[in-house]
């Protein structure tokens, strides 16, 4: 029986400890889940584990992973697959080749078994994930969860025992999920050991048997009794539909797209209430920041959108940046500059409202956020959860009449996202700032928002009233 | 990986060819021989049939390049101007279907597992080059929201910005890193044995006459120097 | 089972995919401006085109160079950039290869000069130094630059040198320095 487990491990990035003498063993046979907020170190033990850390990453400085018995670090990768593999956060950053037969080859090919057993176990898992109609096509192609769907026909048909997956749901849609939890939970009963994390743990009751949690704090894996899986679908507190939504700015008509051959939205017309804050609701991989690179023009769209009734074609790129600001969902695609002092000297030297944002309100706003200790400080040394409020800040103070705002609250402890929805709320009443926020999480947030667009069926539906749109 | 019998030569003939007759062709000096490369690729491209669009295009968009060559000699140059220009100008094509023999004709993939079979290509070079192609959309559209993250504040990049070649970086570091680890994950052991899928055949005469084309080249353009 | 041990020499798969990553966003940079060169390179000013242009051509290797700092990277770089822009933008077919290697090689002649010990001004000096008389050897043959004038060619040269050094030696230093400080790679 396989074994798979750390010892007295400590590890760490640069100066930052994420885990001090842990001592955790996977459990064999069983669905375990690992939660805890975003960069608390979920994403770094998995890799731990499957041997992959510290050749990729960070250091450890005490103790090691054993996978039966041997240090997993330096085991040779060809065997090690055989024994433990890995599923990964962004789907398309995983293929070495360019269609779905190749890339079962490949990893077959690097376990060096006979081109007979290679043919005979691709066959085998083509069939049992049933991507037989995928064979011949191109990787690039596939949705999100397809592509997950192929990684994990690699890794089963490299029959490695225990399967590790790394947020393998965040560029997956519900269906997709659906599908491929049923397929793990099979793996699982048939006696695969599955270790999956995920900072969002709902969906996973019935499912996971074991459930484990980061403690950030204490550098440490906690177990949870799995009473505290959230039932399926907890009931979503709904956003009250403030009374009124005047008209805005940026506005669109019949406006469809989709990602290669699949359409997200079809046929939607909306526009953007100014002076308010709404939820862009829907699942994982409906589409929502499609919505947002369409509406700052980086995706492909059909349809009209207007701001200020001049259509979008009629804008150069560069002055309509200047209308739509967007909050990118990964930190460091926003930063321009080096240091926090100079991504925020950039933003006010170029600010829209110049006279709002005066040096004052900057330090004060530093200040609520918990910025001001760290101006001096390069942007990409900061924590999550500083990154992302600098972000904000930075883009807050640029004032676009429109803001989009994809998971700015990622990472966030509960006074931060509070201290966050102030300013927002702040900047909408001020500006009359139109601004749309994608957050799966809605705990501590709802009730600072005016309206909700959920995305379902390829259509934008307000919710809360009776007709649509 | 298996892929049938293609009509034309392998590819690494056609890279050997590509650089063999390339290099001495940078220092030889004859309109006719650049001329008759032109020909034989040319003709060695209709008999495999490749998309005539394509070709087409490729040669189109050259032209601006071999006519400015041309026009250079005619207008700077000292001596025999005509002669230099046309050379020049010539040379721009030679080079461009003597790559065209190759790529027009073998997809990346074939031509670099073909590198790899006869000329010792490390895996390591071949799987990690054909992983980051694949990521070729999504370089494209990050390379996108990089310059738009600029525009957001009003101070767009231009390409003599060192900021800009960071950023560019940054990303290159964490999606290396992404997919080296994705591909150690499935196995991968840089320097260790892998099975060998494709087969791609590579008769001893077409060495043969890589061999000849390039000793014929360097005798016509350094022995007898046509005009 | 077998153990590897992790050889810190030679190329990583992490290293030739970051190399690969980095030579299509050149090839995407090229791809944006070389409307601005075709519209030159289209007339007899061609050659000064070509000239004025080359340092952005030839960053690669010794940016290659200073991030990862072995013998053979700038030229292995440089390569590699011309590789993906022969396979997947190119209009200068087999020029591109030879080109590239060419210029790979001057820059790591200038890395070489300094016994490959200094990264920062003094080995850039040299590479862009290196690669300038390198690349005009390359053209004298080449492009027929042996056919030009002698005034014409020493402008040539001139131009060269001052764009190989600020693209390939300045903004290279610039763009290490930051690196350097956003402490994302330790240089």
């Amino acid at each position: 029986m396989t074994s798979l487990s750390a010892h007295q491990l400590s590890f760490a990035y640069d100066d930052r400890e994420i885990f001090h003498r842990l001592d955790f063993t996977v459990p064999m046979g069983e669905f375990s889940l690992l939660t805890g907020p975003s960069g608390s170190g979920k994403s770094s033990l998995l890799k731990l584990l499957a041997g992959l850390f510290p050749q990729y990453g960070g250091r450890v400085t005490s103790g090691q992973v054993s996978l039966n018995g041997q240090n997993a670090a330096e085991i040779v990768p060809f065997q090690r697959a055989t024994k433990v593999a890995m599923l990964f956060q962004h789907p398309a950053r995983q293929f070495a080749m360019r269609t779905v037969n190749q890339q079962i080859d490949f990893a077959l090919a690097n376990l060096q078994l006979s081109a007979a057993e290679i043919y005979r176990r691709r066959q085998w898992v083509l069939g049992k994930l049933a991507l037989q109609q995928f064979a011949h096509r191109l990787v690039t192609t596939l949705s999100g969860g397809e592509q997950q769907r192929v990684a994990l026909a690699c890794v089963l048909a490299m029959d490695s025992e225990i399967i590790l997956l790394d947020e393998p749901f965040a560029n997956v849609d519900i269906n997709g999920r659906k599908n491929l939890l049923q397929i793990l939970k099979r793996l699982q009963e048939t006696g695969k050991t599955i270790f999956l994390a995920d900072h969002d743990p709902t969906g996973y009751c019935g499912i996971a048997s074991r459930l484990f949690r980061v403690d950030a704090d204490a550098k440490t894996v906690r177990t949870v009794p799995l009473e505290n899986l959230p039932t399926e679908e907890e009931n979503l507190t709904p956003v009250r539909l403030s009374d009124e939504l005047l008209g805005g700015r940026l506005r669109w008509h019949d406006l469809t797209y989709g990602v290669g051959e699949r359409q997200l939205v079809h046929n939607s017309s909306f526009t953007l209430p100014a002076g308010k804050i709404g939820l862009l609701s829907g699942k994982n991989g409906a589409g929502k920041s499609t919505l947002f690179n369409v509406l700052s023009r980086q995706h492909h769209f059909t349809g009209q959108l207007s701001f200020d009734s001049v259509l979008a074609q009629k804008v150069p790129l560069r002055k309509w940046a200047l209308k739509v600001g967007q909050v990118f969902q990964n930190s460091t695609d926003q930063f321009i500059s080096m240091t926090v002092k100079q991504e925020l000297a950039i933003s006010r030297k170029h600010s829209r409202q110049p006279d709002y944002w005066t040096p004052r309100r900057i330090d004060q706003c530093l200040a609520d956020l918990n910025l001001s200790r760290v101006v001096d400080h390069v942007c990409y040394r900061l924590s999550g959860g500083q990154q992302k409020k600098l972000q904000l800040l930075s883009m807050l103070i640029m004032a676009q009449p429109v803001l989009l705002l994809d998971e700015p609250f990622a990472g966030l402890d509960l006074q931060s996202i509070q201290r966050v929805l102030q300013l927002l709320k702040m900047v909408k009443k001020d500006l009359q700032t139109s601004i749309l926020i994608i957050s799966h999480q809605r705990y501590g947030i709802v009730a600072a928002l005016d309206y909700e667009l959920r995305l379902t069926g390829q259509r934008l539906i307000l919710q809360g009233r009776d007709s649509d749109e | 990986m298996n892929r049938t019998k293609r009509r034309g030569l392998n590819p690494t003939i056609l890279f050997v060819i590509m650089l063999g007759i390339g290099l001495p062709l940078s220092f030889s000096r004859s309109v006719i021989l650049n001329a008759i490369i032109m020909l034989f690729t040319v003709l060695y491209l209709c008999w495999e049939r490749v998309r005539l669009r394509t070709a087409l295009l490729v040669l189109l968009i050259a032209f601006p390049l071999a006519f400015g060559s041309w026009a250079s000699f005619m207008f700077f140059g000292t001596g025999d101007r005509l002669h230099a220009a046309w050379i020049y100008g010539t040379r721009v094509y030679a080079y461009l279907l003597l790559a065209m023999i190759l790529t027009m004709t073998h997809s990346v993939q074939e031509i670099l597992l073909s590198l790899h079979h006869h000329l010792h290509l490390s895996n390591t070079f071949v799987y990690g080059l054909l992983g980051s192609f694949n990521m070729m959309k999504n370089l494209r559209d990050q390379y996108r929201r990089i310059k738009y993250s600029a525009m957001l504040r009003d101070a767009p990049y231009h390409f003599w910005q060192a900021h800009f070649y960071l950023r560019l970086i940054i990303t290159a570091l964490n999606w290396s890193n992404d997919l080296a680890i994705a591909m150690t994950s499935q196995g991968f052991t840089e320097g260790a044995e892998r099975t060998e899928l494709s087969v791609d055949p590579l008769p001893a005469w077409q060495w043969g006459l890589a061999g000849l084309l390039i000793v014929l080249y360097c005798g016509a353009a350094f022995l007898w120097r046509p005009w | 089972m077998q153990t590897v041990d992790h050889n810190q020499h030679h190329f990583s798969l992490r290293d030739v995919i970051f190399l690969a990553i980095i030579a299509i966003f050149f090839g995407l940079i090229y791809q944006g401006w070389s409307y601005i060169y075709y519209l030159l390179a289209a007339t007899p000013l061609k050659p000064f085109a070509n000239d004025l242009t080359l340092g952005v051509w030839v960053m690669a290797g010794p940016l290659a160079g200073v991030l990862l700092k072995r013998p053979g990277v700038s030229t292995i770089g440089e390569v590699l950039a011309s590789a993906v822009e022969m396979l997947l933008f190119s209009s200068w077919g087999a020029a591109d290869l030879l080109s590239g290697f060419v210029q790979g090689i001057g820059s790591d002649l200038g890395f070489a000069t300094t016994g490959y010990r200094n990264w920062s001004k003094l080995g850039l000096f040299w590479s862009t130094l290196w690669s300038t008389i390198i690349t005009f050897i390359w053209d004298w043959f080449k492009s027929g630059y042996s056919k030009y004038s002698l005034a014409m060619n020493c402008s040539l040269f001139v131009i060269r040198f001052i764009s190989i050094g600020f693209f390939a030696g300045i903004l290279v230093y610039w763009i290490a320095r930051l690196v350097r400080r956003s402490g994302l790679m330790k240089l």
